[in-house]
């Protein structure tokens, strides 16, 4: 129970810090008007937007590692990521604008939920959805749509390509409120199917089998859990691009605090996971102030190296 | 077959040495006649030595691949259009530059494409071309030119030794006087230079940076550029930033529709400035974006805007 105190303090500390520290200080309460607009309409969106990204990583990353039992499953393993990307790319690049400057989340998200469905489908086998064909499923869609991807980008022009590569680190600078209801919503859908079957999702780590005889149906409970994680990785691509090892690192770094029981862990992670990104991006907005570093290049260098050292302290974890 | 006699062998033999041998022996004698005036020989050696030199110079490179859109259209400013084999598939400027051959991209132009046309020279640039390329093309024994101007004041020195190169000196000479002409006639002096900031690219925030050629024309015509704080040339910048700076002038740069529709959203983050507030924000072309004749232009325009501010013109 301390830990968790801690981990929360952590948290809300790390928070303010984004909000009123970095990169230029800011008193909340002698802000000139200009300072206050800073604030509210920048800091703090861009804030909220890092942590329910993060939640969403760090939460898909303990159910898919549940789910395919493997401890390098997250979000870019099912191909979810690069499908969403995909689609985000080639809305930028097309250059419609059609829907304003919600295109690009708009096509992140058919992306996301059109690849689930292709890896749903491949994986689907005997009325079911079996946890090594969504694996090697989810691995092959992910390089073609990859490839695909390297496609278009060898063939566009400069300026184009410069922009998608960006948008591909994860870009938080041009958050603002219109977007977070909708990832909100999403996001709250997908933890809400996850906490509820977190139970289910205890089981299923023991195997098919087991679960079966706990009382628990693995092919309804799959299907639940994966689309929830394709809710969850389609709002997070949608809000900010593609984020990188928070999806797997959160989920072993929680386990060693709380334990691996999901209804404790997934929760926990999430908390994690967002503080981890609100970090992250408040690095990313200081080292070389004005100009700014990709939250996602940030926690790729973050991250790396602690997986690292996660795998050589604990002879890969379990 | 009819056996050819050895007689008439040998005797076609020796028909067939002896002017050969006549042809040596003569030229003996005539070297031996050259040799006793010594001097009469040195001078023929020396004025056919001079004579291919001379050639050699005068033969401009007649078939030339451009590696850039900048030198692209550097080129065409120096009227070597017919002497263009090839040009980069981003060469857009002039329109007649699009219907040249293509050799591919600015940073992954086609060795192959390059070779089969056969150049006598390729012009490439310091900036966007893989300096791996050149050393290929060096090695495969095929002359390079590399533009290494970055900056606007190097570029009308730069233009003078592409001259030389190319063996457009005279031309090259009367362009670079021309652009140093109009970059004087720009340059301005202001006390107190307003601030502004030039977006290239609204989402991410890309803007011109300090070591770009956009600062320098921004600088040139009495402008404080916001954006050189920052290190990068195209830096993604920080949006907080441009609003503590309150930039009075907003330029966006590229001249498309669609970033128009684009940086919308971008200007309604930005409205407490006083460039949103006073409808001080202007699209221009993206003619500063290529170290090229066109600069001029594109520093004319920055200028007008200007102008069109003091008339209380706003857009």
């Amino acid at each position: 129970m301390i830990r968790v105190s801690l981990l929360v303090l952590a948290v809300i500390a790390i928070s303010g810090m984004a909000l009123f520290l970095m990169p230029v200080p800011i008193n909340p309460f002698s802000a000139s008007q200009m300072e206050k607009e800073i604030l509210l309409y920048i800091r703090l969106p861009r804030v909220v937007t890092a942590f329910l990204m993060g939640m969403s990583l760090a939460g898909c990353g303990c159910i898919l590692q549940a789910l395919l039992r493997n401890p390098l499953a997250d979000p870019y393993i099912l191909g979810l990521s690069s499908g969403s990307a995909l689609f985000a790319t080639i809305g930028i690049m097309s250059g419609s604008a059609f829907l304003g400057g919600f295109t690009t989340p708009i096509f992140a998200f058919m992306g996301a939920i059109l690849t689930g469905i292709i890896v749903g489908i491949m994986a689907w086998k005997r009325g079911g959805l079996w946890p090594e064909r969504l694996l090697l499923a989810g691995i092959g869609v992910g390089f073609l749509f990859s490839s695909v991807l390297m496609l278009f980008m060898s063939i566009s022009d400069a300026e184009a390509l410069r922009r998608a590569t960006l948008w591909l680190f994860g870009d938080l600078g041009m958050t603002d409120w219109s977007s977070i209801p909708y990832g909100m919503a999403f996001i709250g859908i997908g933890l809400f199917i996850a906490i509820r079957r977190g139970k289910a999702l205890n089981t299923l780590l023991l195997g098919d089998d087991l679960s079966h005889s706990l009382g628990f149906s693995p092919r309804k409970e799959t299907i639940l859990l994966f689309t929830s994680v394709c809710l969850l990785t389609a709002s997070s691509v949608s809000l900010g691009g593609m984020i990188g090892f928070i999806g797997l690192l959160m989920p072993h770094i929680m386990r060693a605090i709380t334990g691996s029981d999901m209804r404790r862990l997934i929760p926990m992670a999430m908390l994690g996971g967002g503080g981890l990104l609100v970090t992250a991006d408040m690095l990313g907005r200081t080292l070389l102030k004005p100009a700014e570093i990709p939250a996602g290049v940030i926690t790729a260098i973050l991250g790396a190296p602690y997986f690292l050292y996660l795998l050589r302290r604990r002879d890969v974890i379990g | 077959m009819v056996e050819i006699p050895k007689q008439v062998r040998n005797d076609n033999k020796d028909a067939m040495l002896n002017p050969a041998l006549n042809l040596f022996h003569g030229l003996f004698q005539h070297l031996l006649e050259l040799q006793k005036r010594f001097w009469a020989l040195k001078s023929l050696v020396v004025s056919a030595l001079l004579l291919y030199c001379f050639t050699a110079v005068a033969q401009p490179p007649n078939r030339i691949v451009s590696l850039a859109p900048s030198v692209t259209e550097t080129l065409y400013a120096l009227g070597l259009e017919d002497r263009i084999v090839g040009v980069t598939t981003f060469c857009d400027y002039p329109k007649e530059a699009k219907e040249k051959p293509k050799i591919g991209g600015m940073s992954n132009p086609s060795l192959e494409a390059v070779l089969s046309l056969k150049p006598d020279i390729v012009v490439m640039t310091t900036d966007g071309n893989p300096k791996e390329f050149a050393e290929r093309l060096h090695s495969l024994k095929i002359k390079t030119y590399v533009m290494r101007a970055r900056r606007i004041h190097e570029f009308p020195d730069e233009i003078r030794k592409l001259g030389d190169a190319l063996g457009v000196r005279e031309r090259a000479e009367a362009l670079a006087k021309e652009m140093e002409g109009a970059l004087k006639g720009l340059k301005k002096q202001v006390q107190k230079p307003k601030k502004v900031i030039f977006i290239i690219w609204a989402e991410p925030l890309i803007v011109a940076g300090g070591g770009t050629t956009i600062n320098d024309a921004l600088t040139l015509i009495g402008y404080k550029n916001i954006g050189d704080a920052s290190a990068i040339n195209y830096p993604k910048y920080s949006i907080e930033e441009i609003i503590r700076q309150d930039p009075e002038l907003i330029f966006i740069g590229g001249g498309h529709d669609e970033l128009k529709k684009l940086s919308a959203k971008l200007l309604y983050r930005l409205k407490s400035t006083s460039a949103v507030k006073n409808k001080k924000v202007f699209y221009v072309s993206d003619m500063l974006y290529r170290l090229s004749p066109r600069l001029i232009k594109g520093i004319e325009e920055l200028s007008d805007a200007s102008l069109e501010i003091e008339k209380g013109i706003v857009k």
